[in-house]
């Protein structure tokens, strides 16, 4: 039934009160005659409300005559009545469809272009593809084909695994995963030798494919050949066979790295002072609204970007930026010397962590202090490894 | 005699339940809707604040008290108060309110 009502509802209809003495023999009529009516609420002993549809209210006055009863009507309700008063207020339904018509262009177009899961890669360097084959913010949503570009990029950029582009709303988002490139090694076929990559202490070798040059305990050297490619056998007759070399070379290597201990430093201390530039950046060009200046000689910027969107993907062209400007004095501290050499052992040691090649083993650390003529100290770390230093190297090539 | 009494049996036997037409029984055996075929009114009464009656015809008093209705089996009596005919049309009628009774009045 609720269906009903609410068909009535679009169709329209009227809440009237009827009095009279033969109010039943009125409802009766009605019934009859297939009008329906709904909430009667008797209202006194010869007076009812009920609703009735606009269609079997035109048929209500034969009935009124009839039954002796009084029709009047109390409200009316409905879509019918609703247009009718809007009938008159021709610019508000033209501003509406204006306004329908704006936002559908609108959102046709590409506005936000975000990408994601790249590390090592820069973003600006996909977005820069991107906009070469058809995806930047500005073009016509209709006219782009995600599996197209999908496909061109993953042929042009070798250092991208997987790639998936998706187009929501006004934003599209490609995410990205890069490839993990694997150690170049020279094809099987091709004989080569295995030599150091780095000077070292040889402590084990073992020997796969090839002819063993060094021994455990020896000094090399980088570059020098550790295992050879080249076979001489014993017999001289028979001639040297190339073979391409396999095996593991395991040395204690050592990385060294020198920070020098400062005990002044700068900071940039904020002062407490900032001022906010407003400015306006409409379908990717930017306009400011005020004219000035930063006010300050050294100063930290922060900006605020507030975007037009509908939800997470409907992005609009509109923003508003706001950029915060702290001002900066740049303090000369001192710190005492102790704080000083640890805080340049750490950094150091950091930067060593990061030439360390991961499948080496780090045995021993040692931190050392030098000085030199001016008081000047410097911290020295150097960390004992034990790592595989053989790599392949193609016979007679580079 | 005995076959005297066997005959007695048979007669009882055939002799028809009063009210049971061929209708009603052909009804129940094929256990058709009662209300459709037999033109009965189905009564729907849900808690005690509403109640559909379905096949009706046609409404005899009305008010917030007492709602009476003539239906194929004779006139049907609504008691409570707050009564309000929530929807009526050519075959049912929807009453809402507090109802007290429901009486067949034969």
């Amino acid at each position: 039934m609720l269906l009903l009502r609410l068909w009535n509802y679009v169709r329209g209809y009227v809440i009237i009160i009827v009095e009279g003495y033969f109010l039943e023999k009125f409802i009766n009529i009605c019934t009859r005659r297939q009008i329906l009516l709904w909430d009667l609420k008797k209202q006194s002993k010869s007076r009812i409300s009920l609703k009735i549809s606009i269609k079997g209210f035109k048929k209500l006055r034969d009935i009124a005559r009839k039954t002796h009863c009084r029709v009047r009507i109390q409200a009316k309700c409905g879509l019918p009545f609703v247009v009718h008063k809007y009938k008159k207020r021709k610019a508000f339904v033209l501003g509406a469809f204006i306004f329908i018509a704006i936002f559908y262009v609108l959102t046709s177009f590409v506005w936000n272009v975000e990408i994601n899961g790249n590390n090592k890669l820069e973003t600006q360097a996909i977005m820069d593809y991107l906009a070469d084959y058809g995806i930047k913010p500005g073009v016509l949503k209709y006219g782009i084909n995600t599996d197209e570009v999908v496909n061109k990029i993953m042929m042009d950029m070798e250092e991208l695994a997987w790639v998936e582009i998706s187009l929501k709303g006004t934003k599209v988002r490609v995410e990205v995963r890069e490839r993990v490139k694997p150690p170049e090694t020279l094809p099987k076929d091709q004989p080569c030798d295995i030599v150091a990559a780095r000077d070292g202490l040889i402590k084990s070798v073992f020997t796969k494919v090839g002819q063993q040059q060094v021994k455990a305990g020896d000094t090399v050297t980088r570059g020098q050949v550790l295992i050879s490619g080249t076979v001489v056998s014993r017999n001289e007759n028979v001639p040297p066979k190339k073979v391409h070399a396999m095996g593991i070379v395991n040395a204690r290597t050592w990385y060294e790295k020198k920070v020098a201990v400062e005990t002044v430093t700068e900071e940039k201390v904020r002062t407490g002072r900032k001022a906010d530039i407003y400015s306006l950046e409409l379908f990717n060009k930017r306009l400011s609204l005020q004219s000035k200046q930063v006010p300050f000689q050294n100063y930290e910027k922060v900006e605020i970007k507030k975007e037009l969107s509908i939800g997470e993907d409907l992005v609009l062209p509109f923003a508003i930026i706001i950029e915060t400007f702290y001002e900066n004095n740049i303090i000369k501290k001192e710190i005492d010397l102790d704080e000083a050499k640890s805080i340049a052992a750490e950094k150091a040691r950091q930067e060593l962590a990061e030439e360390i090649p991961e499948s080496a083993q780090i045995v021993k650390t040692d931190l050392k202090f030098t000085e030199d003529e001016n008081g000047k100290l410097t911290a020295v770390v150097l960390i004992e490894c034990l790592e595989d230093i053989g790599v392949e190297k193609a016979i007679g090539g580079n | 005699m005995p076959q005297d009494r066997k005959k007695q049996n048979k007669r009882k036997k055939k002799e028809k339940e009063p009210g049971a037409g061929l209708k009603e029984k052909v009804t129940e055996i094929l256990e058709l809707p009662k209300e459709v075929i037999l033109d009965l009114p189905k009564i729907t009464l849900v808690g005690a604040g509403n109640l559909i009656l379905e096949n009706y015809k046609g409404i005899i008093e009305y008010s917030e008290e007492r709602v009476r209705i003539n239906t194929s089996i004779g006139i049907v009596k609504i008691t409570g108060s707050r009564l309000v005919i929530k929807e009526i049309t050519s075959e049912d009628i929807m009453v809402d309110g507090d109802i007290e009774s429901f009486e067949f009045l034969k």
